[in-house]
């Protein structure tokens, strides 16, 4: 079901490789089982490790017995903090950013403990099975230390997370702008409510997993990682243990999956690197589920008191907000812990005409695996607050929501819009994506149906959310707040060889988004080739000599550009070498499909013939010219700020009266993504993220108890929700191309998850609206919902259950 | 722990193996016969990764013995169709862009084996709860629901 | 996630079964279909020294009917259960329960004597043998025994089943002829355990219930009988405040606990709700036949 509403017309309009349902190249390998994940990578002599991890949510690390484990039966070592210090240097996240205090990075917890599901003790056996048996001998005394789990406690610092730091505040920010406390106390109308989102894991299907394999002539080290950012981890690598980057190659080959979960540098990485160097063995670990659901990073874990002013039209005049981030144990490498709550507040303002804001913001260290990225940071917590605090003043005002919005929306003539916390939108159909959704849910004819089946005693719910998002952010701006890493550049280097085929190798890697086919469709577009022809490298970092990976929504806007600037610069060099054999001026040879030909003659030869030429037939092309052409070009792309993406998604709900299930009836999205390459992609994407903001908003919840145990360790009790309770969806693609990026496209990766999880409350908030319930927690789960409709009910007076 | 001997047909060829009881078919299949397209994802029977056919039926192989597998025939995603000449499943599944970072796939192409050939599949309905012990992260279903539902319909013109 | 190292035996008698039960002691486990044992193996909750596989055990999947009962092999998958005409026949309640129960995968494997013996108290099954009255069959070495299901089930994930035993049959009772059933169940996720449910059968005559039996999943340690709320319907017309007073004895009648996905208030209220649809259902299927 993928919508059209402009898109058919610009198909019609551009009937080029890019914005073609061109079918994935990764398909074939990954449907026959052919594709290799880093757990599929056997080789000879590789040994494995299991972790001892921390049962203890805070506590002092005592002795540590190993000598059961060392006797155990193929076991090779078994190693703790020491070992690893010994060969690796420390590595800390840091920020320019004031009031930020960054800890370290221990590979194995040194001293103390600080989660539960803390990598404690590495012990190193013949297989996983034997180091599981192993581990199970390790026994690790703890002197527990007061817990720091709640995250308002902890504000108080009663009991120091890091001492070092000197509070468990380990980043605080404030934006403010315009005159809030004057407009507040003069505005008409003002809604505000306590809003919490609860704790998630991205939960990719593939669990995270890494190779080291240590080539002791060379002295050179290769990570097999399912990561997002091998580039990334290759240049932290080097200065953990101290290698030159051409001895340290990092590989993502097929990774399953990552949602940002993959995005960061882990513990487990380091030492694997540190043992595969001590043992001379390839060293091999892949976490299983447990693991994963326990130490991989998590996200969405906020606090937020919000206060939203309108006048008696609905014009918004002010907006205050006060954010606590749960950032869990440490300050992840390299994004920090401010990575998300920074974001909950610039983003708060959403696409709105709002002038007085203020945001503060603090993040709080707790006793909980360390917050990282996960789809759509921090914006999926702040376009809940916001809608829900636009749905709250609607009612307030008797008005529909969908014209609350209209009346707020930034419009068309008012770009480039700078919003409350200074964020430039350059251009995006905000009201289009407003309008074009409601059209498609047609939304009159609902409400319609709504109010019928509310006379028949039904809890049907509808709900809208609005947003937008900075996406494909260049060098000006950094991806997390004063991180001290370049996240703005992307380069490509495009070669064509001898036999006349395309390689373009990039530094993101793909994980899931099908970039290996929108590259590809980009390179044969610009190059003037067929997309069969384009070979796409990603995911090496010996194929570039600076790269990150993907994350952030950016490797369509900025691998792109780059993959636009350098196939333009090849085919140019191209042109150039075959006019030597078309003996034709540059200006009237064209190249389309792996062909060049002189306009309108039938001489032409193929790129085959013209790399033969190049390469091997070395009289055909003056020698000078041969010196000074290259077939092949790089460039780097560097969108400088970045651009907008707007979208507006509309969920229809229904509410079991009795048992408080929610069913999601109805779904559609409307997202102004720029230029298309590839609609088929575009949509999966959305769905994707839908299905996950879904999750977030009725399913998914990772929870501990007041001592910080996790009690969410396996998928029958971290939700992840199936096909059963995921709706079919609509997508309606607006391509408004972007004015600042080359190409026109924006980043769409993250949107689905960043609308859902706001319209799924407010839907839900719609259906309770003969309640007085306030739904301000996400997840609604049933048992919520039971306590949150009683709650209602009781201040009624008007009670239906017992207890 | 002493190893047992078996045999076992897999993909329609026979191998003979000593294991260790407690080796789970899992990785058995992943490691001793390297046949890596059967994916792992919890181990513990939630994820549906590990889906493969054992004498005919789906099962999770991460709950299963290799042991249990003696005298079977067991059928994994390699032996559907080939990279050239894909099955009319794995093409649906391609031509509805029905997976991403593909992990889920094999797994989710063996439930709808063993779902095509056990029930009628005639509502989405139908087709959702079928794929319900099949998590994927990636694409919201909407595309997987979109192939098994065109494979269901195929599946109705072969017979008639 | 692997699991601990094991002995592995093959059994294809009951007779083998329990012989090497009874040499092994407490220190061995049968294994059926392993859906439930292998993924607390693989956390490595349990790590029995020895597993002896029951599943070459003939027949496997038997169902048939015999004077006045439905016998259902131990070994019986729940695929089985699920596709059986006779089940659907003589126990729709069954089938219906079954849509419920796990994966196609898991069904394909599980069995009704594993469902049983693992006694999660949110299983299906269990729920069904006790609204059901089952008679259950367990062999040990030289002896044989029954246990009615309202004996059989001890405590979460326990049960009366000796650690020297295996259950070997499960007896079902027909229904009066006419009886109607019905089966509720709320999952936060298809094909989860449900956080609770309630299934229903009533017998009526000349517009009065004969005979109403509930059974609760989910509510406490095992699966329950709402024997208070069975009473006040037995004899009643089934009208809206008999069925009401029914929920309030419901709710009245079990203790559930607070856990990671329900309250104990929420489980309770929910009970109350899934029993009066299981009993209008019931009812509402119910012929008046017997009159
Ligand atoms: C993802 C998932 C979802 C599930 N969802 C549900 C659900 O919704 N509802 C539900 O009811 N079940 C569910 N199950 C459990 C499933 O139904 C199991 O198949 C069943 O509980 C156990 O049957 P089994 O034959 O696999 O037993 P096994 O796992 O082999 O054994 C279970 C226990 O019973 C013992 N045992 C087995 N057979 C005998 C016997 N004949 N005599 C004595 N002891 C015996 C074993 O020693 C073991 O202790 C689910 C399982 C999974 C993995
Ligand atoms: S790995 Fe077997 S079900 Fe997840
Ligand atoms: S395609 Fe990635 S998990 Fe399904």
């Amino acid at each position: 079901m993928s919508g059209i509403a402009t898109a058919g017309a610009a198909d019609v309009a551009r009937p080029g490789i890019v914005g073609a349902r061109v079918q994935r190249r990764e398909d074939p390998r990954l449907l026959t089982g052919r594709g290799t994940y880093v757990d599929d990578r056997k080789v000879d002599g590789a040994v494995h490790i299991a972790f001892c991890r921390s049962d203890r949510a805070h506590a002092r690390i005592g002795r540590i017995d190993a000598a059961g484990a060392r006797q155990a039966p193929g076991v090779l070592g078994v190693f703790t903090a020491g070992d690893i210090d010994a060969v690796a240097r420390p590595i800390r996240a840091t920020s320019n950013m004031p009031d930020y205090r960054a800890t370290e990075l221990e590979p194995l917890a040194r001293g103390k403990v600080r989660y539960v599901g803390e990598p404690v003790v590495a012990v190193v056996a013949e297989n996983r099975y034997l180091a599981e048996d192993a581990a199970g001998l390790v026994s690790v005394d703890y002197d527990p230390l007061p817990e720091v789990t709640d995250p308002e406690a902890a504000l108080e610092d009663r009991a120091l997370l890091h001492e070092s730091a000197g509070t468990n505040v380990i980043a605080a920010r404030e934006f403010a702008r315009g005159d809030v406390d004057g407009a507040m106390a003069g505005a008409a109308i003002v809604v505000e409510d306590r809003f919490r989102i609860r704790r998630k894991t991205p939960s990719a299907i593939e669990n995270r997993s890494c190779l080291a394999e240590f080539e002791a002539g060379r002295q050179a080290l290769t990570l097999h990682a399912s990561t997002q950012v091998p580039g990334l981890l290759r240049d932290a690598l080097a200065e953990i243990f101290d290698l030159p980057g051409r001895r340290l190659r990092v590989v993502a080959p097929d990774v399953g999956g990552g949602f940002g979960a993959k995005a960061s540098l882990y513990p487990e990485e380091v030492v694997v690197c540190a043992l595969a160097m001590r043992l001379g063995r390839p060293v091999k670990w892949t976490s299983d589920r447990m693991e994963d659901l326990t130490a991989t990073s998590q996200a969405f874990d906020e606090i937020v008191r919000a206060r939203l002013a309108l006048e008696p039209d609905g014009r918004f005049v002010a907006l205050d907000a006060d954010v606590i981030g749960d950032v869990g144990a440490y300050s992840i490498y390299p994004w920090t812990a401010s990575l998300e709550p920074v974001q909950v507040v610039s983003f708060l303002p959403g696409p709105y005409r709002l002038q007085n804001y203020r945001g503060r913001v603090r993040a709080v260290a707790t006793s909980k695996a360390p917050m990282g990225p996960y789809r759509g940071v921090g914006r999926p917590i702040s376009t809940f607050v916001m809608e829900r605090l636009v749905d709250m003043a609607a009612k307030k005002l008797a008005m529909d929501p969908a014209e609350l919005r209209a009346r707020n929306l930034v419009r068309d003539d008012e770009f480039p819009y700078k919003s409350g916390s200074g964020i430039v939108w350059d251009r995006s159909g905000f009201q289009d994506c407003l309008r074009s959704a409601l059209d498609r849910f047609g939304y009159a004819q609902r409400r319609t149906e709504q109010a019928a089946a509310r006379n028949e005693g039904r809890l049907v719910g509808i709900g809208i959310a609005s947003y937008a998002e900075l996406t494909g952010i260049g060098s000006r701006i950094s991806a997390a707040p004063g991180m001290p890493i370049n996240t703005g550049t992307e380069r490509a280097t495009i070669e064509i060889d001898s036999t006349g085929g395309v390689t373009a190798a990039f530094g993101i890697a793909s994980h899931g988004q099908g970039l290996e086919t929108t590259l590809a469709q980009i390179v044969a577009e610009e190059l003037g080739v067929r997309v069969e022809d384009v070979e796409i490298i990603h995911g090496d970092s010996a194929a570039v000599a600076h790269s990150t990976g993907t994350y952030a929504s950016r490797s369509t806007v900025l691998a792109g550009g780059a993959a636009t600037l350098s196939a333009r610069a090849l085919r140019k060099q191209a042109i150039e070498a075959a006019s030597y054999l078309l003996e034709a001026a540059e200006a009237d040879i064209e190249m389309r499909g792996g062909v060049i030909s002189v306009a309108g003659t039938d001489s032409s030869i193929t790129l085959r013939e013209l790399a033969r030429a190049f390469y091997t037939e070395m009289r055909r092309i003056p020698k000078e010219a041969r010196e000074s052409l290259e077939l092949s070009a790089s460039a780097t792309y560097d969108p400088f700020f970045g651009t907008t993406t707007g979208a507006t998604h509309v969920a229809e709900v229904e509410v079991d009266p009795q048992t408080f299930g929610v069913t999601v009836r109805n779904y559609v999205v409307a997202e102004d993504c720029g230029r298309i390459v590839n609609p088929m992609i575009v949509d999966g994407q959305v769905h994707g993220g839908v299905a996950q903001g879904i999750g977030a908003a009725l399913y998914e919840e990772v929870v501990h108890d007041e001592s910080g145990q996790i009690l969410t360790g396996s998928f029958v009790d971290y939700v992840v929700p199936s096909a059963a309770e995921i709706p079919d969806m609509a997508v309606i693609h607006l391509e408004t191309e972007s004015p600042s990026t080359l190409g026109g496209y924006r980043g769409m990766g993250e949107g689905g998850t960043i609308g859902a999880p706001a319209a799924i409350a407010n839907a839900v908030a719609d259906a309770l609206s003969g309640l007085d319930a306030r739904v301000n927690e996400l997840p609604i789960t049933p048992d919520r919902l039971f306590r949150l409709i009683r709650d209602a009910e009781q201040r009624k007076g008007e009670s239906r259950y017992e207890a | 722990m002493e190893r047992i001997d078996i045999s076992l047909s897999v993909n329609g060829t026979t191998y003979e193996r000593s294991v260790e009881p407690r080796r789970l078919l899992s990785d058995f299949l992943r490691d001793d016969l390297r046949l890596t397209g059967t994916h792992v994802g919890c181990e513990h029977g939630v994820c549906g990764a590990c889906t493969v056919l054992l004498d005919g039926d789906s099962v999770r192989s991460c709950l299963t013995f290799a042991v249990q597998c003696d005298g079977a025939s067991i059928r994994t995603v390699e032996g559907l169709g080939e990279i050239g000449a894909l099955d009319p499943l794995q093409e649906s599944f391609r031509k509805h862009h029905a997976l991403q970072c593909g992990f889920c796939t094999p797994g989710m192409l063996m439930t709808a084996v063993d779902l095509l050939a056990k029930y009628p599949l005639s509502t989405d309905d139908e087709i959702r709860e079928g794929l319900s012990g099949n998590l994927c992260r990636c694409t919201g279903y909407v595309n997987i629901v979109s192939a098994v539902r065109e494979a269901a319909a195929a599946r109705g013109n072969d017979k008639a | 996630m692997k699991p601990p190292a094991f002995e592995y035996v093959v059994a294809e008698t009951v007779e083998e079964a329990t012989a090497r039960l009874a040499e092994y002691g407490d220190d061995a486990r049968p294994i059926a279909g392993g859906q439930s044992l292998v993924p607390m193996m693989n956390f490595r909750l349990v790590s029995p020294a020895v597993l002896i596989d029951i599943r070459k055990i003939a027949p496997p999947d038997t169902i048939e009917e015999a004077d006045g009962h439905v016998r259902i092999g131990a070994l019986t998958r729940h695929r089985a259960l699920e596709t059986s005409p006779l089940i659907a026949d003589r126990f729709p309640v069954v089938t219906a329960a079954m849509k419920h129960v796990a994966h196609l995968a898991i069904r394909n494997r599980g069995t009704i004597g594993g469902s049983l013996c693992h006694a999660d108290p949110a299983a299906e099954l269990p729920a069904i043998a006790v609204l059901l009255d089952a008679r259950i069959s367990v062999a040990r070495q030289g002896g044989e025994r029954t246990i009615e299901a309202r004996d059989f089930f001890e405590g979460a994930l326990w049960t009366a089943v000796g650690d020297d035993e295996i259950v070997t049959r499960i007896d079902l009772p027909l229904l009066p002829p006419g009886a109607g059933w019905g089966f509720h169940e709320f999952a936060r996720r298809h094909g989860d355990f449900g956080l609770a449910g309630a299934a229903a059968t009533v017998t009526k005559s000349a517009g009065r219930a004969t005979e109403v039996r509930i059974a609760l999943l989910g509510v406490g340690e095992t699966p329950v009988r709402a024997h208070a709320a069975e009473a006040l319907l037995t004899g009643s017309d089934f009208g809206p405040d008999a069925v009401a007073a029914a929920a309030v004895a419901v709710r009245d009648g079990i203790d559930p606990t607070d856990d990671l996905h329900a309250s104990a208030d929420y489980r309770r209220h929910l009970a109350g709700v899934l029993a009066e649809r299981a009993l209008a259902d019931a009812w509402g299927r119910a012929g008046n036949g017997a009159s």
